[in-house]
């Protein structure tokens, strides 16, 4: 083991471990802080100048406020599972780690809500409160290992949250270190919307860039009676979105709806969780039903006969709970997947209007041949949230450009016909030049005014989410700076 | 055939290629890494991330470090050693990743070329080459060792040095192992040296043979002598290969991977003439599989490594597989079972050793919550990094279930750590292998009075 004593002379470093309480919870030589380089975007790295893992909110106002005052840029970090880079120290932050926060503080199921601290990871929370009949319902595929608070600062969504809602769904109240120490509390006593502008609402999804969030209030929801879980292989992707669509216009909410095209099928074949699923497939259904037992087999047999009536080629309902959650790992695995069929992936996130797909996968496919590049689609059908895959090699010369501007041809192929460029993953790093798709200057100008209220400095988490400035906002910046 | 020492002693042609900034010869396999697309989902499966919440304790994370020195993006240094040697090579992160990245695999090849790079000096260095190099692998010496251990438990030395607390001047965790050494008994190698096959009981269905280990054969030669009663009153002849030796796990977890080879080399031959070798030490079992990794520079090697590898297979397996009789006599005993990590992550040996023990009737078998987290005795982990094996330890006692009487296993370094763990928590289980609850069952059925 190693010598505890601090060996720089840094200052800054010196103060940062005496806040923390030493040698163990801080790290600052290379070899430990290259682990820190990137989250899961993996296509921008940079250093930090050091990581420090604070144990309490007391720690994390310290560190921030010395940030704050010596104007040192600094960010917040779960597990670093994001896929768009807000975690990576773009400008050689002080990475504020919460792994240690990791505390479940309070279950009050008479009220239905829990309280965390950020470190907390999502899936511990529904797997300490099963037993007692409750869950968390946000799942995103990395529940595994991401932590609630990365999931307030991405509003993480996951297959599940068709019927439920997505994280800012559950967020009843939270403890947030303002960007230059203070200590604020939003939604106290459990109750989410106070009079005055919804202040939850703007920090659930903020990426990070508003403050760093210390506790969590969740809402926590009880088991649904019963469950069922259909799995469809199709021939044809156009008919299992007809499915989708059918599915839907039926009336029906399933808590699940999640669709995989054939090469996505390849990956997760090919990897640790296989299923059998038929490879010569185009596209394959997974939808779960959930409520109270009377009416889910009814639904259940509407949803055989929509699938029957869209030739699906194969339709089978889980007979165990083991089937059904061989099902799920295949599906929740299914971006590591790739790491089977490809050295590098990178995953885009558009949402479209469901009744599109056919179209934007045809798009898709042609992306995929202008450069050269496989790309696989998981996509949340029920939701018309898309997961292009764009599958290629790090190593090969200029295949990771490539990748990067395939990527972004599906994001505008996802804006071009009414949708967005993200569903869950957030912005970050990866897509803040795609805002531009969406958003004119002027819309962008008027985020970023919010953003400075709470970070004038811009010290915390500065150049995610946002472009770099157009031409029209620099003139405005200047003008405003004359007044 | 007697073996071939020259053969046995050179190493593989000496390779010059060279990785980034590895620089010598059996450098990390690049493809291991290229797998990884740094998606983070190993995190919360690997105990030493648990412990730390830091990433380069963490599987991601590790290799991460490792592909950056293949890259040439970072030099072998001393701050390298930390990341990489705290690793317990559990491989609960190759269970966990979705993309089958072998972390443990590339942990053990770039230790080899630290190693290299930065030998071990001082006090760290002679331990290691006294038991590593110069004990582990000569039979005659670990036997020396068992019967200076034995005079000193049976002489009355050990109460003398207890009650004298002479024990305080040891540092903490040996003091605590000592504590805990069961008492030693006649290896089986040394009792059976002279008899060739040792003759199943009825009919011989097959045969077989048995890897005694080093330490196990010295520290728990109940164990291997229990694992004979079972095998033979199964229809198995078992033979005992007098100059098989350390399977060489230890040496490969180290870095040593030419000690590592060499030892390998000389099982192989021992167990030329056999075509099963049975393994009741999951870490060995483990190694035994994994010896084609240590010669991927070496065709002819890799060749024999292959097939030899073909011909383990751990005992509750093996059991599992070809047949084995049901004890009819009730042996009435909650018992909760630990994977080891080497046989449930290195071997994906899950539901045999349990299959065997609900076999037996009146066994009530209680679930044991992460019942495949590490207990923290990784080989000989739980000497170098205390701190860390003690933190994982701790956690693995909270999950260990209160109303039993036995916690089963199978592997005997997972048994020493457990043992210590029953002893500094206060808890009162017996720690036992797999394989002796059956023995105790058959031996119960014969009439036998028997005490584990
Ligand atoms: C295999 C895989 C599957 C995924 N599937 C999904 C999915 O289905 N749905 C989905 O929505 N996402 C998914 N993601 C993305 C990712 O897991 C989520 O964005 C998750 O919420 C990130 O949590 P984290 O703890 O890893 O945060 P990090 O990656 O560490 O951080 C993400 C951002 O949050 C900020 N942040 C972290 N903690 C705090 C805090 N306490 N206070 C303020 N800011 C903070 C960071 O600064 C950063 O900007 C997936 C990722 C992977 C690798
Ligand atoms: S080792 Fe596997 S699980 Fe871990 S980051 Fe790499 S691909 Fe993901
Ligand atoms: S082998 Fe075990 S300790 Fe090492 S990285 Fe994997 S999970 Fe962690």
């Amino acid at each position: 083991m190693r010598k505890t004593a601090i060996q720089t002379k840094d200052p800054h470093i010196q103060a940062l471990a005496r806040i923390v309480g030493g040698e163990k919870s801080i790290l600052y030589k290379k070899e430990d802080l290259i682990a820190y380089d990137c989250d899961g975007f993996t296509v921008h790295r940079h250093l930090p100048k050091a990581v420090v893992f604070p144990k309490n909110t007391e720690e994390v106002a310290a560190i921030v406020k010395y940030c704050h005052d010596h104007d040192l840029p600094f960010l917040a970090r779960g597990a670093g599972t994001g896929l768009s880079g807000g975690a990576i120290p773009l400008n050689g932050e002080v990475v504020i780690s919460l792994t240690r926060m990791k505390r479940l503080l309070h279950v009050d199921l008479e009220n239905r809500r829990a309280v965390v601290e950020p470190g907390f990871v999502n899936l511990k929370l529904t797997n300490s409160i099963a037993d007692r009949g409750y869950y968390y319902a946000p799942d995103p595929s990395s529940q595994y290992c991401c932590t609630i608070g990365g999931n307030v600062a991405e509003n993480a969504g996951g297959a599940h949250c068709l019927k439920y809602g997505v994280t800012t769904n559950h967020i009843l109240g939270l403890e947030v270190v303002l960007p230059n120490g203070e200590i604020i509390e939003i939604g106290e006593n459990g109750i989410p919307d106070p009079p005055g502008y919804d202040l939850l609402g703007l920090l659930t999804g903020s990426e990070g860039t508003l403050g760093i969030v210390t506790k969590i209030t969740v809402r926590i929801l009880k088991n649904p009676e019963a469950k069922q879980t259909v799995l469809a292989y199709f021939d044809r992707v156009e008919d299992a979105s007809q499915a989708v669509s059918d599915i839907i216009s039926a009336g029906m909410v399933p808590a699940a709806l999640e669709m995989m095209d054939q090469t996505a099928i390849e990956g997760v074949e090919a990897a640790a969780f296989p299923v059998g699923h038929p490879k010569d497939i185009e596209a394959l259904l997974l939808i779960e039903v959930d409520g109270i037992s009377a009416g889910i087999s009814e639904q259940i047999n509407e949803i055989l006969h929509i699938c029957k009536k869209r030739n699906v080629r194969e339709v089978k309902v889980a007979q165990s709970e083991e089937e059904r959650a061989r099902w799920w790992a295949n599906r929740k695995t299914g971006f590591s997947a790739m790491g089977a069929i490809s050295p590098d992936y990178l995953v885009q996130d558009g949402v479209i209007p469901r009744n599109k797909l056919p179209e934007v996968l045809k798009n898709i496919r042609a992306i995929s041949k202008k450069y050269g590049l496989r790309i696989a689609n998981i996509f949340h059908a029920g939701d018309g949230n898309l997961h292009p895959l764009v599958l290629f090699d790090a190593r090969k010369p200029g295949e990771t450009e490539r990748a990067l501007a395939a990527g972004s041809e599906c994001l505008q192929v996802c804006a071009a016909v009414g949708g967005s460029i993200t569903g869950e993953h957030g912005v970050g790093i990866e897509k803040k030049e795609e805002m531009r798709f969406i958003f004119s200057d002027e819309e962008i100008v008027a985020q970023t005014d919010i953003r400075d209220v709470f970070n004038p400095k811009n010290l915390l988490n500065a150049g995610k989410l946002f472009p770099t400035p157009g031409r029209c906002v620099e003139m405005k910046q200047v003008a405003s700076s004359i007044k | 055939m007697s073996l071939r020492e020259s053969e046995i002693k050179s190493g593989p042609a000496c390779t010059t290629v060279s990785l980034g900034n590895y620089r010598f010869s059996d450098p990390p396999d690049p493809s291991k890494w290229a797998d990884c697309v740094h998606c983070g989902m190993c995190l919360e499966s690997c105990p030493t991330y648990e412990q730390t919440g830091q990433e380069q304790h963490s599987p991601r994370g590790r290799v991460h470090l490792m592909k950056s020195v293949g890259e040439g993006k970072l030099e072998i240094t001393e701050d390298l050693i930390d990341p990489i040697f705290t690793c317990l090579d559990c491989r609960a992160c190759t269970t966990a990743c979705p993309a089958d990245v072998d972390v443990g695999g590339l942990i053990e090849q770039v230790r080899g070329q630290i190693r290299q790079a930065i030998p071990l000096t001082g006090w760290k260095a002679l331990v290691s080459d006294f038991f590593l190099k110069g004990v582990f692998p000569y039979p005659s010496r670990l036997h020396l060792l068992g019967s200076l251990l034995k005079l000193y438990q049976k002489s009355g030395l050990q109460t003398f040095a207890r009650k004298a607390k002479l024990l305080r001047m040891m540092p903490k965790h040996l003091a605590e192992m000592e504590a805990i050494l069961p008492e030693v008994g006649v290896p089986v190698r040394k009792k059976y040296k002279h008899t060739n096959v040792i003759k199943a009981k009825g009919e011989t269905k097959h045969t077989v043979a048995l890897l005694t280990g080093c330490v196990m054969d010295v520290m728990f030669s109940d164990i291997n002598e229990a694992t004979i009663r079972v095998l033979t009153r199964n229809g198995n002849d078992v033979v005992i290969p007098q100059n098989q030796t350390c399977c060489g796990a230890l040496h490969v977890h180290a870095g040593d991977r030419e000690t590592g080879r060499r030892l390998a080399k000389q099982n192989i031959e021992a167990f030329r003439h056999v075509d099963r070798v049975i393994v009741n030490a999951a870490g060995c079992g483990c190694m035994l599989k994994e010896y084609p990794e240590l010669f991927r520079d070496d065709p002819e090697w890799h060749e024999k490594a292959e097939q030899f590898a073909q011909k383990v297979e751990d005992i509750s397996k093996y059991l599992h597989d070809t047949g084995y009789d049901k004890p009819k006599t009730e042996l009435n005993m909650r018992i909760t079972y630990h994977d080891a990590c080497h046989l449930a992550h290195g071997q994906g040996i899950r539901q045999e050793p349990r299959a065997l023990l609900t076999s037996i009737p009146g066994v009530e078998m209680v679930a044991m919550p992460n019942a495949d987290r590490c207990c923290g005795s990784a080989g000989i982990y739980n000497l170098t990094h205390p701190e860390m094996a003690g933190a994982v330890l701790e956690s693995k006692m909270e999950h260990v279930p209160q109303d039993v009487e036995l916690i089963s296993m199978g592997n005997p370094g997972c048994m020493l750590q457990m043992a210590l763990g029953v002893m500094k928590y206060g808890r009162n289980q017996k720690v036992v292998h797999t394989v002796q609850i059956l023995d105790w069952a058959y031996q119960k059925e014969e009439g036998k009075e028997v005490r584990i």
